[in-house]
């Protein structure tokens, strides 16, 4: 490839997309705060001084496509559970097998991570955080072990996904999913 | 796909979908109308838009058969019949072109293009030309014609399509034959109907107004 034509690549191709009105910002805000709070709630008030973990930071990113880019293939049932179960999996066994080189237990993860998720076709970007967070979350996390998946990666994504079919179907505009597996 | 690229009728597809192109601007506008944050880009949307578009009139000129497209009542003429005739008919019927037939098989066709080139000595000539040369002539240009029969004129041998041929393999003869009818034939080679360019259209489009 030519200089030029690599360099040309960079140029935009079209314009960005318009903004959302604010009816939908509002809906979206809602989603978030009744979302996290859900699972925010389970971990400081139920799960407290208990070795069990319900909040994640991978489902700050969640909560942005299942509350705010509802139509998007990336948030739609299938990528969100999938995408976080099948990612913890694979961010644990990376810990597990590479700890000892901490940075290649890192990249391994979310690499494989992503691999994984568009192999099952449950692409979830969020899911590359989870499994980040399984190898560099720290003691309470990897002693938890391959239990991550289930809790707090499988549950706390469940609990979002019904709050996200329950408050998104509330708005006159919206529908969720678009499809479920 | 470089082979299929260079057919006429996937030549034809993507001419159609060039018709319909769409802007950034009309899909950003379409995006205002739905609410809630669409997770592709305009020009994404658009590059869809055009595949899915060619893609459709593929289907469409793959499915669609001549003989569902076909005029069923064709103007004929036999090869003797006289050309003050076949011009007598082709006004009545308000058509451009008949077909010349013997025993219900499709021999020729006579149009009014015919006409035309042999009033130009063999080269297409244009009705202007010949209204011009009669003015400064004769005055009657078409009378050399009048002793003359269809089977001096027609073009022969007759483009023909099968009934069962889909409509892109019509588009295919159109653009590599430069014509503007095809002759459809059953499978014993006899006369069914004619299909033209404007049939084609009507076809694809519901209606030949549109373009």
């Amino acid at each position: 490839m030519r200089l030029a034509d690599y360099l040309a690549k960079m140029r935009p191709t079209t314009t960005s997309p318009p903004r959302v009105k604010l009816a939908e910002i509002g809906w979206s805000w809602l989603g978030a705060f009744l979302g996290i709070g859900a699972v925010a709630i389970v971990e400081y008030h139920f799960l407290a001084g208990t070795d069990y973990v319900m909040v994640i930071g991978s489902f700050g990113a969640s909560a942005v496509l299942i509350y705010g880019a509802i139509k998007s293939p990336l948030a739609q049932p299938r990528n969100v559970l999938g995408g976080h179960v099948v990612s913890a999996l694979v961010g644990v066994a990376s810990y597990q097998l590479l700890h000892g080189w901490m940075w290649v237990a890192c990249a391994v993860a979310v690499a494989t991570a992503i691999a994984v998720m568009h192999a099952l076709r449950c692409l979830h970007p969020p899911g590359g955080a989870t499994a980040l967070i399984a190898v560099i979350g720290g003691a309470k996390i990897h002693a938890l072990g391959y239990l991550y998946a289930l809790i707090p990666a499988g549950l706390g994504a469940l609990v979002m996904l019904i709050i996200a079919v329950l408050v998104n179907n509330l708005a006159p505009t919206r529908r969720y999913p678009e499809y479920w597996w | 796909m470089a082979d299929e690229a260079k057919s006429p009728s996937n030549q034809l597809c993507r001419g159609l979908a060039r018709l319909l192109a769409i802007s950034d601007e009309d899909v950003v506008a379409a995006m205002r109308t739905i609410p809630g944050f669409l997770d592709i880009t305009p020009g994404d949307f658009r590059e869809l838009y055009e595949f899915a578009y060619a893609h459709a009139v593929s289907r469409l000129t793959h499915r669609l058969l001549a003989h569902q497209v076909m005029v069923r009542a064709v103007v004929t003429v036999a090869p003797a019949t006289p050309l003050t005739e076949v011009a007598a008919t082709m006004a009545r019927a308000a058509v451009s072109g008949v077909v010349v037939v013997v025993e219900g098989r499709p021999v020729g066709v006579v149009s009014e293009r015919d006409f035309l080139t042999r009033l130009g000595g063999g080269e297409v000539e244009s009705l202007m030309a010949i209204i011009a040369g009669a003015f400064g002539g004769t005055g009657c240009a078409v009378g050399s014609l009048k002793e003359e029969r269809a089977e001096e004129i027609m073009s022969a041998p007759v483009v023909t399509v099968e009934e069962a041929q889909p409509l892109c393999a019509v588009a295919d003869l159109f653009a590599t034959h430069h014509i503007n009818r095809v002759v459809v034939v059953d499978g014993h080679g006899q006369l069914a109907g004619i299909l033209t360019r404007h049939d084609l259209v009507r076809a694809i489009f519901g209606s030949a107004e549109v373009i």
